[in-house]
């Protein structure tokens, strides 16, 4: 049980991270942005975004500033550091090596063996 | 580092955090919200869906300050907060755990510390252990060196660097009004560097300076400088009188310095007269050496051996048979103490140990009963992490108090032992609780606490819930009842060798306050009085001076009469003569070494001394009658077994006209009850009289020209301003000193003896209390578990006679065990007593059967109570119970 857990964070920390590459959002935006880049695909959790970015926050790789939102709210605005940049290229190249594999494994048939 | 860095801001700026996340995860929500009203959600249904599915709000939080890292601090808090609650909740074990942790640090620190400071902290000199102690030793007595030899050994040894002599003695001090009576030491030059110590103000006096006829010079300690002088930094070379003659001072010691833990409060040249350098016939001398580097006290005791022999030779009449001891300086200072100081430290030791079995036991048994809890909260999804983390809390909360409590009574037992202890113990009063004791203390206990708190709730934390839920079913047992049982046993084993330590120890001091001292010591008042030697050095005017002072003391209203004699009763001191018995060869294995005591003819009277035979002294023994003596029984005894010694004669104290062959013969005319001179459990000496008008006009500066002033009084106060002025009008300018009732000098040579007596019988009791403690405990923990047990005992018959008997067997059966295998450990340990006992063997059956029969009750009276709640099971409750 643990490892699924583990596994759906890593792949959440992920996806914030790219969502924050592409220019600072507040904390609901990030979800926006996940929610319209995946074409509404991916059901996530409004609250536990917040657990995610504070981790995130604390080990380094983005960071936060207040500033004004669309609607003219003081909003926290989360940017990727440099740190984070990395940390997003490794775990980009990481997971698409393991879909490649996970892929290749799932997409074998039975005259290949 | 940056993540600590994070965590402490964090930590820092709590409520700014909380704040802020407030606002982000509000706007979240809030602007959510606007969007479904946008998308035509009513208003009211859009702040609801917003909300739930946005999820638990406070939940959320949590893990975003679990995220940051906000969360170690608020957890610890909460875990102390949780365990001073749980400790609450049960304030029987956390009186019991804080009470047993304080008496563990805190007694065991005090005692520890006391001992440190009186006989572990080394001398207050430069390389103490270099500095030896020389004695002569001589039939079974070790005398002081004699000038001759000293001078002689001073000038042919070639192993110590620096070899120095001295010799205690009163001077009459005037620098107030009233003289006063200071202890001092007359020291040869050379006695400031055989201690390597410099003064801290001016110089010492020079070998020059330290030979007769020169100025008077003299070096003062630094209390007598502070007190006296009134600290004065430019007293060196000011004047003060001192024994009536002025005296230059030329520095001052600094505060630690007392080389022989004397309470010296000055120092003056010995400066030796050439007749005092050749007299090898008198033996008195501290002599202390500081051994070369690299020259062991061995090889300096073979050589001095050597010299020994060759003195042997040279002075047979006054160094037959007579030898060198070399002992370390240490070991002749605070050797007499350490035996008592050792036994403080075992007991010490012991009560730690049973205070940390106590412990031990009280956390295994509570680990027990909350095993459930711990699986529950396991199960309720605590991680193993955070149970641990919380019982430390717990432990902390148990330790933070029993330690402050323990440092109070640390503090306040050192102060205690310091107010309390014998006022002569060198170095008592510099005690203070000793930092690293205490932590040691601590450290041992809280160890043990959390040791066994922790290991079986780690244990239970990962156990699976079933078997924990399983085990309450009734069928205890296991390893860690096993555990608690054997540390009940030691408990109980080491009590009873410290009860038994202070019950041998209780009943000598009994038998040694029903001692009968030999003489009345009611209404007796004692006072020393010493003359100064310029003035007083011609002995008839010295014993003149002492009749007068007799006259006017006899006279003072309230006084019924007085005496004076060289050497009180337990004034400590008194000088020794060897006695050779008429028609016996002079050979040294002839002589008996005996007491000499040098009395006014009113003294046995004054002091009701029992006259066995023969008469008392008269005022008409004088120099120019017969040379009388009255022995005490011992001495009788001793010389001349079985016959009467009335009329027969001894040589002693003095050489007769024709040379040291020539001897001066003393004639027995009365024997006296032994008085118990020397301290009421000490063996009496051999001890003989002789009248102050036959005294041996040398013998005037054995006794330094000092004697106590005896009075009986009427009762009532101790006339010490009539007193004062009744010596003043005889010898102006010299005061009486040291004065008090005799039965106070008694309790107060007791109170050495009773003091370690009542440390141990603390001990004793704390020891019980916490085994008692620790019998209960099991037992009521037994009782708990096997509720069910008995229940169903109960139901299938069995009588509530029978349930009692159970429980109380099983107490009895713990203490049984401890008490044989204490009783095997306490006849090799009380053997260890058996130089500090009086009228007990350490082997006493009485004593043994008594404490075990103490220990038996009170284990009796601990296993009770349990076995009382046993009885009042009810079967029907019992089993229902869960």
């Amino acid at each position: 049980m643990d490892k699924q857990l583990d596994l759906l964070q890593g792949t959440l920390d992920m996806l914030i991270l790219k969502a924050v590459s592409l220019g600072p959002l507040h904390g609901y935006g990030v979800l926006l942005r996940i929610q319209q880049i995946s074409k509404d695909r991916l059901e996530i959790q409004q609250g536990s975004l917040y657990p995610a970015l504070y981790r995130l926050e604390h080990q380094g790789w983005i960071t936060s500033e207040w500033g004004e939102s669309e609607n003219k709210r003081r909003a926290k605005f989360y940017r990727l550091t440099a740190a984070g940049k990395r940390r997003l290229q490794a775990e980009t190249e990481n997971w698409n090596s393991m879909a490649d594999v996970i892929a290749g494994i799932l997409g074998t048939k039975p005259e290949e063996v | 580092m940056d993540r600590f860095l994070s965590w402490s801001r964090t930590a820092f700026r709590r409520s700014r955090m909380e704040n802020e996340m407030d606002a982000e995860l509000r706007f979240h929500i809030d602007t959510y919200a606007e969007d479904l009203i946008r998308a035509g959600v009513p208003r009211e249904e859009a702040l609801r869906r917003a909300r739930i599915e946005f999820g638990g709000i406070e939940r959320v939080k949590e893990e975003g300050r679990e995220a940051r890292g906000a969360n170690l601090l608020d957890e610890l808090l909460q875990d102390l907060r949780y365990g001073q609650r749980v400790l609450r909740k049960s304030p029987g074990f956390a009186v019991v755990a804080v009470l047993t942790l304080a008496l563990g640090i805190g007694a065991t620190s005090a005692i520890f510390s006391v001992v440190n400071a009186v006989l572990l902290r080394p001398l207050a000199m430069s390389e103490p252990s270099r500095v030896m102690y020389m004695q002569e030793h001589w039939q079974d007595v070790f005398p002081g060196l004699s000038v001759g030899n000293y001078i002689d050994i001073r000038n042919e040894n070639s192993f110590f660097a620096e070899l120095c002599a001295s010799n205690s003695a009163g001077f009459n001090l005037e620098t107030g009004e009233l003289p006063e009576r200071v202890d001092g030491e007359i020291a040869s030059a050379n006695y400031f560097a055989t201690f390597g110590v410099q003064p801290m103000v001016g110089r010492v006096y020079s070998a020059e300076e330290d030979k007769p006829g020169q100025a008077n010079v003299v070096v003062v300690s630094e209390r007598l400088w502070r007190t006296r002088l009134h600290a004065d930094p430019s007293i060196a070379g000011q004047s003060i009188r001192i024994n009536g003659m002025p005296t230059t001072v030329v520095g001052v010691m600094p505060k630690s310095f007392d080389p022989l833990l004397n309470n010296t409060e000055l120092w003056v040249p010995a400066a030796f007269t050439p007749t005092q350098l050749a007299d090898h016939d008198d033996h008195y001398l501290n002599v202390m050496g500081r051994l070369k580097p690299g020259v062991s006290a061995t090889q300096a005791q073979s050589e001095l051996d050597v010299i020994a022999r060759r003195l042997q030779k040279q002075y047979p009449l006054y160094d037959e048979g007579r030898t060198f001891q070399l002992q370390p300086l240490a070991t002749v200072l605070l050797g007499d103490q350490s035996l008592s100081l050792r036994l403080m430290l075992a007991a010490v030791g012991f009560l730690l140990l049973i205070a940390c079995a106590n412990i031990a036991n009280l956390q295994l048994a509570r680990s027990r009963a909350r095993e459930k809890e711990i699986a529950m909260r396991a199960a309720l999804g605590a991680s193993p992490n955070r149970i641990v983390r919380q019982l430390l809390a717990e432990n902390l909360v148990l330790g933070l108090a029993g330690g402050i409590v323990g440092i109070f009574l640390a503090n306040w037992g050192v102060a205690w032992i310091v107010a309390h202890g014998p006022a002569e113990m060198p170095r008592l009063d510099q005690s203070r609780v000793d930092a690293s004791t205490l932590a040691f203390a601590c450290a041992a206990t809280l160890l043990s606490s959390l040791l066994f708190g922790l290991a079986p709730a780690l244990r239970s934390a990962s156990t699976r819930l079933s078997e924990v839920f399983k085990s309450s079913s009734g069928v205890s047992g296991g390893s860690r009842d096993r555990i608690r049982g054997l540390l009940v046993v030691g408990e109980v084993s080491l009590a009873l060798i410290l009860m038994l330590g202070a019950g041998l120890l209780i009943r000598s001091a009994l038998f040694v306050s029903h001692v009968d001292p030999g003489f009345d010591t009611a209404n007796l008042v004692v006072g020393k009085v010493g003359l100064p030697d310029p003035g007083y050095h011609d002995p008839d005017v010295a014993r003149q001076t002492f009749e007068r002072m007799i006259t006017a003391a006899a006279a003072l209203p309230g006084v019924d009469s007085a005496a004076v004699v060289s050497r009180a009763p337990l004034a400590g001191g008194g000088s020794s003569n060897g006695l050779l018995a008429e028609g016996k060869p002079l050979d040294s294995a002839n002589l008996v070494n005996s007491q000499l005591q040098i009395v006014s003819p009113s003294y046995l009277g004054t002091a009701r001394v029992p006259l066995k035979t023969g008469r008392d002294f008269t005022p008409q023994d004088t120099r120019n009658s017969t040379l009388v003596t009255i022995v005490n029984e011992t001495l009788a005894r001793t010389m001349w077994p079985g016959e009467n010694p009335i009329g027969k004669r001894f040589s002693c104290c003095e050489i007769g006209p024709k040379g040291p062959m020539d001897p001066v013969w003393h004639e027995v005319v009365g024997v006296v009850a032994d008085v118990r001179a020397w301290g009421l459990a000490r063996r009496v000496p051999p001890e003989f009289y002789i009248p102050i008008a036959q005294m041996p006009p040398s013998a005037w500066d054995w006794i330094g020209r000092t004697m106590d002033l005896v009075v009986r009084t009427h009762g009532g106060s101790v006339p010490a301003r009539e007193l004062q002025s009744a010596v003043a009008s005889v010898a102006p300018a010299v005061p009486i000193y040291q004065l008090s009732t005799m039965q106070h000098k008694i309790s107060s040579t007791l109170e050495r003896s009773h003091f370690d007596t009542f440390l141990l019988t603390i001990f004793a009791a704390v020891a019980l209390l916490l085994s008692s403690v620790g019998i209960y405990g099991v037992l009521s923990y037994m009782v708990a578990q096997r509720t069910r047990d008995i229940g169903i005992r109960m139901a299938l018959g069995a009588s509530r006679g029978q349930i009692v008997w159970n429980v109380l067997g099983f107490g009895v059966r713990l203490a049984g065990i401890g008490l044989a295998v204490g009783l095997a450990g306490a006849l090799a340990a009380t053997r260890l007593l058996s130089s500090m006992l009086y009228g007990v063997r350490s082997t006493d059956p009485i004593t043994f059967i008594a404490v075990s029969l103490i220990l038996l009750g009170v284990a009796l009276l601990a296993s009770y109570l349990p076995a009382r709640r046993a009885m009042h099971v009810d079967p029907m409750v019992a089993l229902r119970y869960e």
